[in-house]
């Protein structure tokens, strides 16, 4: 209510009241109309405020005067008494006035700070934890555009990636903002809120809010931002850090086949060993089977980094399970002579969606792993069955059982239980293992079982949705 | 011209260019190289060579595309050399007309080999086909249609049997899954691997001693097949 209507009705109350007394003139003594004029005062001060209640105790002076001061109808007064009476009025009108509007005055302030207090508690409320930009900025100007009853809010955000956040998305404003303030913080101006209004000026008050509210707001992207670094920096610590145990682990595994075929090699070359001899049959020999160890490590490595780079996409086709298994142990039979292999696959399992080489590969590291591994003599029993809408295949060994806490891990690149110098091989073929069945949309997982150690995976029996096909059988003979 | 089977090497590594050289001549073939793709078409056509290693990456132009160019007028067997982990581009190869591959690193023994098997072949495909395929205990007579393990008969339906004649009469050759389901269930079926792999498990278990171990239909991963057949 704007302070015109105010005045009118404060007028409006008195003449209401003084029509009220005037009746009543002959029976109420003068004092108690005086009196009785200090309610309406009291109670236009506690509504409007100070000033139309000092207005209005001016004009009920002037009234009382008039209306109830002896000679009626004029300002004039004639007895002592009743120009103590008026004047003991005017003082105590103006009091009552000035007190209860400076205690409306506080609480207005009061319950203003208040209002202020819970819209920057919400503020910071939402704004905490959030550590992305974008919904920082858009916060930040939703809740201006909720206090300051804007039209439109814009929030420019410098920063290494600039933005502008609109609210609403869609407005378009072709005038100049009503009022624009920067969002500050130590490092500068990190950016800039622009708000448009329809109606009345931006109060002294809310500018303060807003001020608020904008460093509010860079201390949240500031935070973000600090935020974003350190993520960055962690995995920057963390790449740094792998970097170091490939190279470690590279070089050891790299050096060792490398050292033997330079040593073979050149005593070969320097003529000291005789080329009869079984000595020089001896050191071909491991020129080649160190050639093949390189080549394993190297096939690893590039593995690795296919699987690291996101590019290893499978080539699922229809295959079938023994025939991939069966590659697998003719191309190892020159390994697995020390060890009891166990096959124990359905004849009439499905046909399965995976991509033939990669589920060799995964084949041949969790053999070689557990060839490695368990004491010669023992048995590794390889069992496939369908479970649900997934194969399930179990690879157990009878060797030594891994501690609890490592039984995630040993999936992990580089991971190893036992000291890198004291086994072979790049700790890479259990990391390529789940890299490969999880492209191929299944889990892999390791468990102990009583006599050792068993390694289970799943793999889909759905290619796109599609289970394996029933295919047209020709069954006359020849 | 001599009687040394001639060998022409496309390969621009001239590390492997040595190594094959010294090797190949070692074992008496007559051998030139090249390390260009370009150059490895004009030496061919100049010199008609009975056997060209071909690496597919070159530095002018892909093995793929040499040996497409190859085949438009020449039958000579084309080996292709290639690193691990292209099976696509082998398979491209082997589409267009390649006989073999070899990945490297690769052992010379298997090299020659293949090299033995191929020229065999382009002589058996000059001097007309042999009708009876011998692996092991498994004969073919590819003119009766006849199939025997040791002196037992072998019962195979029609289709089990139109592969194996495919497999025999192309022995030693990498046959990939797309040739041969084009050649045996005709090109509307090229995609379907799955057919392939069903038959080729009945036909392990009708003539393999250890169907999961095979001996003579071998599995060549993510490529295709082939046929051992004795020499």
């Amino acid at each position: 209510m704007s302070r015109f209507w105010q005045y009118i009705l404060a007028l409006l109350f008195l003449s209401l009241i003084t029509g009220i007394l005037f009746v009543l003139r002959d029976v109420l003594e003068t004092t108690l109309i005086a009196l009785l004029y200090l309610i309406p005062l009291g109670i236009i001060t506690a509504r409007w405020g100070l000033v139309p209640g000092v207005a209005s105790a001016v004009a009920t002076f002037f009234a009382f005067n008039y209306f109830f001061i002896r000679p009626y109808y004029s300002l004039a007064v004639h007895r002592p008494t009743d120009v103590v009476i008026l004047i003991i009025f005017l003082v105590v009108a103006i009091v009552i006035s000035q007190l209860v509007g400076s205690a409306q005055a506080g609480l207005a302030a009061a319950t203003a700070r208040e209002r202020e207090t819970t819209q920057l508690y919400e503020l910071s409320i939402s704004l905490t934890g959030l550590q992305d930009d974008h919904t920082i900025a858009q916060i930040l100007a939703k809740q201006i555009k909720a206090v300051t009853y804007s039209e439109y809010v814009e929030l420019s955000v410098k920063g290494t990636q600039p933005f502008i956040c609109k609210l609403p998305d869609d407005g378009e404003v072709d005038r100049l903002p009503d009022f624009v303030i920067p969002i500050e913080a130590a490092r500068g101006t990190l950016g800039e809120i622009r708000i448009w209004r329809t109606s009345l000026d931006i109060t002294s008050n809310e500018k303060r809010l807003l001020r608020t509210f904008a460093s509010q707001g860079a201390l949240a992207l500031e935070r973000a931002w600090l935020a974003q670094a350190e993520s960055r920096a962690r995995v920057l610590e963390e790449s740094d850090q792998l970097k170091s145990v490939i190279l470690s682990s590279v070089s050891h595994e790299l050096r060792t086949p490398l050292s033997t075929i330079k040593a073979a090699a050149s005593s070969l070359r320097s003529g000291e060993v005789n080329w009869d001899s079984p000595a020089s049959t001896d050191l071909i020999a491991a020129i080649d089977d160190e050639a093949d160890h390189l080549n394993m490590l190297v096939g690893n490595l590039l593995d690795m980094s296919r699987i690291e780079s996101g590019v290893l996409k499978p080539k699922r086709e229809w295959n079938i399970l023994p025939e991939i298994i069966g590659s697998v142990l003719a191309r190892m039979k020159n390994q697995t002579t020390e060890h009891k292999l166990d096959i124990l696959v359905p004849e009439n399992l499905p046909l399965i969606p995976v991509d033939y080489v990669q589920m060799e590969q995964v084949f041949t590291n969790l053999i070689s792993n557990s060839l490695k591994y368990a004491p010669a003599n023992t048995i590794v029993c390889i069992r496939a069955q369908v479970l649900d809408d997934m194969v399930h295949v179990q690879l157990r060994n009878q060797g030594p059982q891994v501690p609890p806490e490592d039984m995630d891990r040993i999936f992990d690149k580089f991971y190893r239980i036992t000291a890198a110098d004291r086994v072979t091989g790049t700790g890479l073929g259990l990391s390529i293992c789940k890299g490969i069945i999880e492209a191929h949309g299944g889990r892999i997982w390791a468990e102990n079982v009583p006599d050792g150690l068993a390694f289970n995976f799943t793999v889909p029996l759905t290619l796109d949705g599609v289970r394996s096909p029933i295919l047209p059988m020709d069954t006359e003979s020849e | 011209m001599s009687n040394t089977p001639h060998i022409l090497i496309i390969d621009d590594e001239v590390q492997i260019q040595r190594a094959l050289r010294t090797i190949l001549t070692e074992k008496q073939f007559q051998v030139s190289t090249a390390s260009r793709g370009e150059d490895g078409l004009a030496l061919a056509a100049a010199n008609l060579p009975d056997l060209i290693i071909l690496d597919l990456g070159l530095p002018d132009m892909d093995g793929v595309e040499v040996c497409s160019r190859l085949r438009e007028w020449t039958q000579t067997p084309i080996i292709i050399l290639s690193v691990r982990d292209s099976e696509r581009q082998k398979v491209a190869a082997l589409d267009r007309g390649a006989d073999d591959y070899l990945t490297k690193p690769f052992s010379i023994e298997e090299l020659l080999a293949r090299v033995r098997v191929a020229l065999r072949h382009s002589a058996h495909m000059q001097g007309g086909q042999n009708k009876i395929v011998t692996a092991g205990p498994i004969t073919v007579d590819l003119a009766w249609h006849l199939v025997k393990r040791g002196e037992e008969e072998v019962k195979l339906t029609g289709t089990e049997y139109k592969l194996l004649a495919y497999l025999a009469s192309n022995r030693g050759r990498v046959l990939t899954h797309q040739s041969i389901l084009t050649h045996v269930w005709g090109p509307a079926d090229a995609d379907h691997t799955e057919y392939l792999r069903v038959y080729m498990r009945q036909l392990r278990k009708k003539l393999e001693s250890d169907p999961e171990r095979p001996q003579y239909i071998l599995t060549e991963p993510g490529i295709g097949y082939r046929f051992i057949a004795d020499e």
